[in-house]
């Protein structure tokens, strides 16, 4: 479970993040929209402990900056930053050793070959492609068997292949009760599997919907986006 | 060209507007400016130092090498077809645009040529020292300084001309490349031959470095004879290596008429890398990448060892490996074990006194030291910081701090080993001298990486870069004065019969000294890793 709290960000004058709570339940997929430069990927990395905030974050109860929610989290950040030198396969090997895994190696393997990377164990992380660095991103956080996963764009740059697969990894992990929260302008990649929508302008959650809800209004997450965005651009 | 032109005024303006938007950076530029100013006007200003005047063939030598130091790489990057005269900017935006590709060259090598004035503008500061050193009037000093940027200019006309023939001639490129570091070994080979006829003391050293056959090297040299022509008020050299160069521009400029260029996609290739080392540096990944050169042996696989902080360790152990097949045997390495050899030699030809060895240790602890800062700014834990998997561990900040330092810390522990017995095979000096400075070159990488994890703490980890390494060069001063201070004072108090180990006296406080600080930074910035600013 992901709690956000009162989150405010801000960088001197700058606020990227105002005053936003929310909250995603176990099980839940969240959606973080908003266009370009709505403060999304300022709150990802908020929520991963990687900014300084105000306000609260809480991941399954533990403070976020804490071990213990470190230990739960996975994190998939927007530009993919593997280790130059290291293989495909040390990548793993280094967060199992990093987050003290054990039997990790099956899983690794099923995360490899289903990110299509298995010809590529051997490969340097500077060898590889800007969407297969992603993959191991992917592969990186998903390794861990997170109780939270945070996405930023987790889209961007990856085949029509690795799309799908991600997509229904996304479900597999919501059905075994994993909280996810993916920032992403992808509205259609999503449509599926989401279960929660918050839409951020300003560097505030403008709207927050349930999936049922939306179903029953007959819209779409398209529609719904700019119906949202653009009343607050002509009311603004 | 117009669009060109705007491009350039808009850049420049908003350059400027962007300093000024930042206080920090605005106060940075204006202190560098403030003391380049300040040393200027003081080295006019002060009286001569008569007695204790340089020879002034110093001045012909130091000169030359200076010529040497900003014309050669600027030349082979001629070689390179334009890898470094355009970034990725212009690549996207200028190469697709309805431009001249001469045009677009001449661009180019125009803003690589503002850049490079930069240079000039450092260089006044050591002209003002000139002045004082070898007794020379404003005007010589003017000279001097004027010599550095008719020689930059002079370099950019011949880079045009390299780059034009390069261009339409691929494989004449490596017979340019000889011919450039011909000029290099002509310089050195001809110093090092008269010294070995005339013998290795100081007044060969000088009367070599002031031969009027180093004038004789294509421009460069050239540039040396018309400008200490004027000097001496020597006509004849005036006039031939002035019509020399005089020639040399002209044909450059007739030559770049002619050529038909179409160097888009040799410059691609090279931009694009360049973009890439450029983005390292700005982001502080120095050392990640190097232009061309992308090749790294896979060798052994897997990490091995390791769980939770101490992985990052072992996973900088398997990356070092990958670096260097001797992993902490490295370039810097060998660059070090030159510099020991050349002070070592050197000294030992030159300076005679009854403290000879231990004169040459301190010499080489210090100077080593100063090279170690150069290497230190590529350690293994800077690189770590621009990745988000040291935030994201679940581990003690302090341990994942220490683990993700560990390799930068021993590595300057292994190339003090290296250089120090070196030095004592050079010197035969007392072995405990050699294994305090050792020790002390040692632990000045602890000062450097301590200094750095504390300017981060400061700045901030995505801070300015600018501002950043401001704030790391002052910590790590105000970090080495007490252990130095301390060392000073300890080596002043001894009694005569232990002069014997005088480095030992001066190095032990400064060793002790730098461990403890640096422990001590350690601990107090464990809190750095809590967040990626």
């Amino acid at each position: 479970m992901i709690n956000v709290s009162h989150l405010t960000k801000k960088y001197n004058r700058f606020t990227a993040n105002n005053n936003m709570s929310f909250m995603v339940n176990d099980g839940e997929i969240a959606v973080l929209a908003g266009p370009n430069g709505a403060g999304k990927s300022t709150a990802i990395k908020c929520i991963a402990g990687l900014l300084r905030f105000e306000g609260e974050i809480e991941i399954c109860g533990h403070n976020n900056k804490s071990l213990e929610a470190k230990r739960l989290l996975g994190y998939v950040p927007e530009i993919p930053a593997p280790f130059e030198l290291l293989t495909v396969w040390e990548h793993m090997e280094f967060i199992a050793r990093a987050y003290k895994l054990e039997n990790w190696q099956e899983r690794a393997e099923e995360l490899i070959r289903r990110m299509e990377l298995h010809d590529k164990k051997d490969k340097m992380g500077k060898e590889l492609s800007k969407g297969m660095q992603q993959k191991i991103s992917i592969c990186c956080a998903l390794l861990i068997e997170p109780k939270v996963v945070l996405f930023d764009e987790p889209f961007v740059g990856l085949d029509p292949h690795a799309i799908k697969e991600l997509k229904a990894m996304l479900s597999e992990l919501r059905d075994k009760g994993v909280t996810i929260l993916i920032s992403t302008h992808m509205l259609d990649s999503v449509e599926e599997f989401w279960d929660k929508l918050l839409i951020m302008m300003h560097g505030r959650i403008e709207a927050e919907r349930e999936r049922s809800a939306v179903e029953k209004s007959g819209e779409n997450l398209e529609e719904l986006f700019f119906k949202i965005t653009e009343k607050e651009k002509s009311e603004g | 060209m117009n669009a060109i032109l705007y491009m350039l005024g808009k850049n420049v303006k908003n350059g400027i507007i962007d300093t000024f938007r930042h206080p920090l950076k605005l106060i940075v530029y204006g202190l560098i400016a403030a003391s380049l100013v300040y040393a200027v006007i003081r080295g006019f200003t002060m009286d001569p130092d008569v007695e204790n005047k340089l020879d002034p063939r110093i001045l012909y030598g130091a000169f030359l090498a200076i010529l040497y130091f900003i014309s050669i790489p600027i030349m082979l990057k001629g070689l390179s077809t334009g890898s470094s005269f355009f970034t990725m900017g212009d690549v996207n935006n200028i190469f697709t645009a309805p431009i001249s590709p001469k045009k677009i060259l001449v661009y180019g090598i125009g803003r690589q040529l503002a850049t490079s004035l930069f240079l000039v503008v450092c260089f006044s500061a050591y002209g003002s020292m000139a002045v004082r050193m070898f007794e020379l009037d404003i005007g010589n000093a003017l000279l001097l300084v004027g010599g550095i940027a008719l020689m930059l200019l002079i370099v950019q006309m011949i880079t045009l001309l390299i780059f034009c023939i390069c261009s339409a001639k691929p494989s004449l490129i490596p017979y340019i490349k000889y011919f450039i570091y011909l000029l290099a070994v002509y310089a050195l080979g001809t110093t090092i031959a008269y010294m070995f006829i005339s013998g290795i003391n100081l007044e060969s050293l000088y009367t070599a470095i002031s031969m009027p056959y180093l004038e004789y090297a294509p421009f460069i040299g050239w540039v040396h004879g018309l400008i200490f022509g004027i000097l001496y008020g020597n006509m004849l050299n005036t006039v031939i290596y002035g019509s020399l160069l005089l020639f040399c521009c002209i044909l450059s400029i007739v030559i770049f008429r002619l050529t038909k260029l179409d160097f888009f996609e040799d410059v691609l290739s090279n931009a694009e890398s360049y973009y890439e080392f450029r983005e390292n540096i700005r982001t502080g990944n120095v050392g990640e990448y190097s232009i061309g050169s992308s090749k790294s042996m896979l060798r052994r696989k897997g990490i091995s060892k390791g769980s939770g902080a101490s992985a990052i360790f072992f996973k900088h152990l398997r990356e070092g490996a990958r670096r260097s097949r001797f992993m902490f045997f490295n370039i810097n390495t060998i660059v070090l074990l030159g510099v020991t050899a050349v002070i070592g030699f050197g000294m030992k030809s030159f300076f005679n006194g009854p403290d000879k060895a231990t004169v040459i240790f301190i010499a080489n602890t210090v100077i080593c030291a100063y090279v170690q800062f150069f290497f230190s700014a590529a350690g293994d834990w800077v690189k770590e910081l621009n990745k988000p998997y040291i935030f994201l561990i679940p581990d003690d900040p302090v341990k994942k701090l220490i683990m993700a330092g560990a390799t930068s810390i021993i590595k300057p522990f292994i190339d003090g080993a290296v250089s120090f017995v070196l030095l004592w095979i050079i010197t035969g000096g007392h072995f405990v001298d050699a294994l305090v400075c050792m020790l002390v070159y040692g632990s000045f990488g602890c000062i450097y990486i301590s200094s750095n994890i504390l300017a981060q703490r400061i700045v901030g980890i995505s801070g300015n870069r600018g501002v950043f390494i401001t704030f790391y060069m002052g910590i790590m001063v105000l970090l080495m004065i007490p252990g130095i201070a301390a060392g000073i004072m300890l080596l002043s108090s001894i009694s005569a019969e232990l002069t014997g180990i005088a480095a030992a006296f001066l190095g032990l406080p400064v060793l002790i000294w730098n461990i403890f600080i640096s422990f001590m930074i350690f601990l107090m910035c464990r809190n750095l890793l809590n967040n990626i600013e």
